[in-house]
């Protein structure tokens, strides 16, 4: 330094942003007569052109995104497949691929994978046995599910149908609350630790297409961002703007999906070990229809190790329709007097929400075209039939079942929708379409108003009959109080029996 | 690159942390820390001026392992060089309470030898005290010009400078290499990386300098007078006028609250643009800013 630091800039930590305490620059001697540091005349005097910010001056060259790239470069380096959303799905996709020994790219918009998921849900782990075996050890899960409830309410009533095993708190484990956020990180790192070149920050916001109109890589939000590669597996997620906008969805009725919403409650340790009864790394998992109300839908409420997640599923049309807000239906289903002393005193951590794709097989779209292929709730794959809500186990399946067919038809030199056909015979072969299929008329069915709210009613009603004591009166006989109860709640035996007949082929 | 060679100095901190409301304990999630808005500004702004004068950039952090990762997002949004340095053992990390600003401000100055100007984000998130860029300014001998909202590069090491005072006005200085300069979060937004720059510096090298020797006490810096206190955080504090102590409890509290004074209620009034500036003008002098 040539000059000395005049004193308005002192040097040293006592000047540390004197600036609020020094006079202003007005009282001030004039610059001419100022060191290194000189004063010009106050910014309101300068012309306006002056105060704007430094790129405004600079010539439209300095200007651009990145003045370390220069424009001949080639767009990024190349890879064979490009999985968009490093979700369960695309970071299943890109461990297949990488183990495969392809060289691959998985793109994630939020700031590392899970960042843009919401807090918890729960895991069933058997899909990782092949995967990543002994996954158990190092799963970041919060609780072991040994208890599998299934609560049907209605507004003053309910009835459990309550399941607990220890052989579910014991390795191969069955299923595991997990925060998403850890789950996702975990599973991207696995790819990334395969060889998978993982990039966060980065949103794709469409396909390129070659001279035949087959997919040919991703353009990104990125100045210079386009990312080639000769297949790309979408795995964005329910919104999937790529099967999309690769016309993949014939069908993308409203009534097909479901508004998540979720609030995540911290509670101490202890307290929800005793209010669910439970130990150690024990956790319950309780799904919940009839709560939600003349919205279709349904609830859930599970344990992490301190807190418990709460939420409810709504049909979008129905709470469209409705004009309920979907706050309001949590905060009924948490005072609910059989849900209320289970959560009271939580303190929330996060409220959040999200769509879910509930149609089922009818819903699926086409998974694979010149290029492209779909997994996860990007395809659909989800499945949500009043007892069951699982979308991440298929996720992760359909996820490597996408990276197997994309790795085989590299090496088979054909990447068009024919080549790329395997994904689809996989998956069919395995639980996923498998489940899909059989299930195909349970959302309907879980959906109707008669599942809903009459039957709900109807069993509540029975059960209180059957357990209520109303000496002298005899006790009632089963098959006659279900008869009047029947008659009570105007359900026909015709729709009665269909639906159990629905039911039977659905779920027997 | 023949120009003068900037320095941006970067902090890793948690931009998201969990306060227990009963302990006060603090806990932050490693995935969600990164660099401060400001200190996002001070990069953006390092790099513009290495492009005026046709410089580069060097960026550098004191911390932990982790912030590699943010000295990569630096390199993939144009810096030329990273160095991530070493703080002496046992010196605090991040959280509750940081490193102790001269030890930082040791640690940056071995990176930033020879360098023209340093850029600083004015403070950082984790109850920084802004006196980093100071201490760091003594050690480099250089000029310091703090709390920046704009900046014009000149002749080359020749900095035009805007800086907020009291009462709403404005300073404009003109800073001299070697200098450090910190500036506002809100003065200037990152640029976005390109695609392959991202790629690049994915595998780009981190220099690592080791912890300088153990010397707290900068050159020219004198001693603190007496032990430091060592306490639970206090904000800075503010000057507030509060009421008369000589007055009465039920006084005080009337004074606090204001009730029982007449107010001037708020009104919401529409009015085209040129009415509206002059009605935004009339209030101000009533208030007496415009005297
Ligand atoms: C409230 C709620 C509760 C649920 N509970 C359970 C449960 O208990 N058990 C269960 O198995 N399932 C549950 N599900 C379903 C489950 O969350 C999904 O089925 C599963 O997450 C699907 O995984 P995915 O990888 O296909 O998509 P996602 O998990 O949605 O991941 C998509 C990823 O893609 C990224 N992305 C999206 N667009 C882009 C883009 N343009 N560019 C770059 N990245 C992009 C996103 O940031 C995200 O990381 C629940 C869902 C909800 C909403």
């Amino acid at each position: 330094m040539a000059e000395t630091v005049p004193s308005l800039l002192a040097q040293g930590a006592a000047a540390t942003r004197a600036a609020a305490h020094l006079p202003p620059a007005a009282h001030l001697p004039p610059a001419a007569h100022l060191p290194s540091v000189a004063h010009l005349p106050p910014a309101a005097h300068l012309p306006l052109a002056a105060h704007l910010p430094l790129a405004a001056h600079l010539p439209p060259a300095a200007q651009s995104a990145d003045a370390t790239q220069s424009a001949t470069r080639p767009a990024a380096e190349g890879f064979d497949v490009v999985v968009v959303g490093a979700g369960p799905a695309g970071s299943a996709a890109a461990l297949t691929l990488a183990r495969a020994g392809v060289r691959v790219c998985l793109v994630e918009r939020g700031p590392f994978p899970g960042a843009k998921n919401m807090y918890g849900g729960v895991l069933y782990g058997r899909v990782l046995d092949g995967l990543l075996p002994g996954w158990w050890q190092e799963a970041p899960v919060q609780r072991w599910v040994t208890r599998r409830a299934t609560m049907v309410v209605t507004p003053t009533q309910s009835l459990t149908v309550d399941f607990r095993t220890t052989a579910w708190g014991e390795p191969p484990y069955n299923g595991a609350t997990v925060y998403r956020s850890d789950l996702d990180a975990w599973l991207a790192a696995k790819a990334e630790a395969a060889g998978a070149v993982l990039l966060c920050s980065t949103t794709v916001t469409g396909l390129t297409r070659g001279p035949t109109g087959q997919v040919t890589g991703v353009r990104t939000d990125r100045p210079d961002g386009d990312l080639p590669a000769r297949v790309v597996v979408a795995c964005d997620g329910v919104n999937s703007l790529l099967a999309k906008e690769a016309g993949l969805y014939r069908h993308p009725e409203p009534e097909h999906f479901t508004l998540g919403v979720k609030e995540v409650l911290a509670l101490p340790r202890q307290d929800i070990e005793a209010r669910f009864g439970l130990a150690g790394r024990e956790g319950t998992d309780i799904e919940i229809l009839g709560c939600t109300g003349d919205v279709p839908g349904g609830g859930f409420l599970y344990t992490n190790l301190d807190t418990i997640a709460v939420g409810v599923v709504l049909q979008l049309p129905g709470l469209a329709s409705s004009g309920r807000r979907p706050e309001e239906l949590i905060a009924g289903l948490k005072a609910h007097p059989a849900v209320a002393p289970l959560v009271v005193g939580g303190q929330l951590k996060e409220y959040s929400a999200h769509l879910i794709p509930e149609g089922g097989w009818d819903m699926l779209p086409d998974l694979a075209a010149d290029g492209l292929l779909v997994a996860g709730d990007a395809a659909a794959l989800c499945l949500a039939t009043g007892i069951w809500l699982e979308g991440v186990n298929y996720a992760i399946a359909s996820g490597a079942a996408a990276g197997e067919a994309a790795a085989a038809a590299l090496a088979s030199g054909d990447t068009s929708a024919a080549g790329l056909a395997g994904y689809r015979h996989r998956l069919e072969s395995s639980f996923v379409l498998a489940d899909f299929k059989r299930l195909r008329r349970a959302p309907g069915l879980v959906l109707s108003e008669r599942v809903q709210r009459r039957y709900p009613q109807i069993a509540c009603n029975l059960v209180e009959r059957l357990f209520t004591v109303d000496n002298p009166n005899p006790k009632p006989r089963l098959l006659a109080a279900g008869r009047a109860e029947l008659r009570r709640s105007a359900v026909r035996a015709r729709d009665l029996a269909r639906d159990a007949w629905t039911a039977l082929r659905a779920f027997g | 690159m023949s120009g003068p060679r900037v320095g941006v100095a970067m902090k890793w901190v948690p931009l998201r942390v969990e306060v227990d409301p009963l302990t006060g304990a603090v806990a932050a999630d490693p995935r969600s820390s990164g660099a401060s808005g400001a200190d996002l500004a001070a990069l953006e702004w390092g790099l513009r001026l290495a492009e005026a004068w046709g410089g580069e950039v060097l960026v550098a952090s004191a911390g932990p392992t982790e912030a590699d990762g943010l000295l990569r997002e630096a390199l993939a949004a144009g810096a030329a060089r990273a160095v991530r340095c070493e703080l002496p053992a046992g010196a605090p990390g991040v959280l509750p309470a940081g490193a102790p600003s001269e030890l930082v401000a040791a640690a940056l100055a071995a990176a930033f030898a020879g360098v023209a100007v340093v850029v600083c984000g004015d403070w950082s998130l984790d109850r920084g005290s802004g006196s980093v860029p100071a201490f760091l300014a003594a050690r480099l001998g250089a000029a310091q010009a703090l709390g920046l909202v704009a900046l014009w590069p000149e002749a080359p090491g020749v900095v035009r400078a805007e800086r907020r005072l009291d009462l709403g006005r404005r300073e404009v200085l003109r800073v001299r290499a070697p200098a450090v300069l910190s500036v506002e979060g809100a003065t200037a937004h990152l640029r976005r990386a390109s695609l392959p720059a991202m790629l690049r510096a994915r595998d780009a090298a981190v220099e690592h300098l080791p912890a300088p020797v153990p010397d707290p006490v900068a050159a020219g810096i004198p001693e603190p007078p007496g032990p430091i206190r060592r306490g639970p955080y206090r904000p800075r504090p503010r000057v507030l006028p509060g009421p008369d102590p000589g007055a009465s409890a039920r006084e005080r509290i009337l004074a606090l609250t204001g009730a029982e004074t007449g107010r001037t209620p708020p009104q919401t009034v529409r009015l085209d643009p040129g009415p509206a500036a002059d009605r935004v003008l009339a209030q101000l002098r009533t208030w007496g800013y415009l005297e």
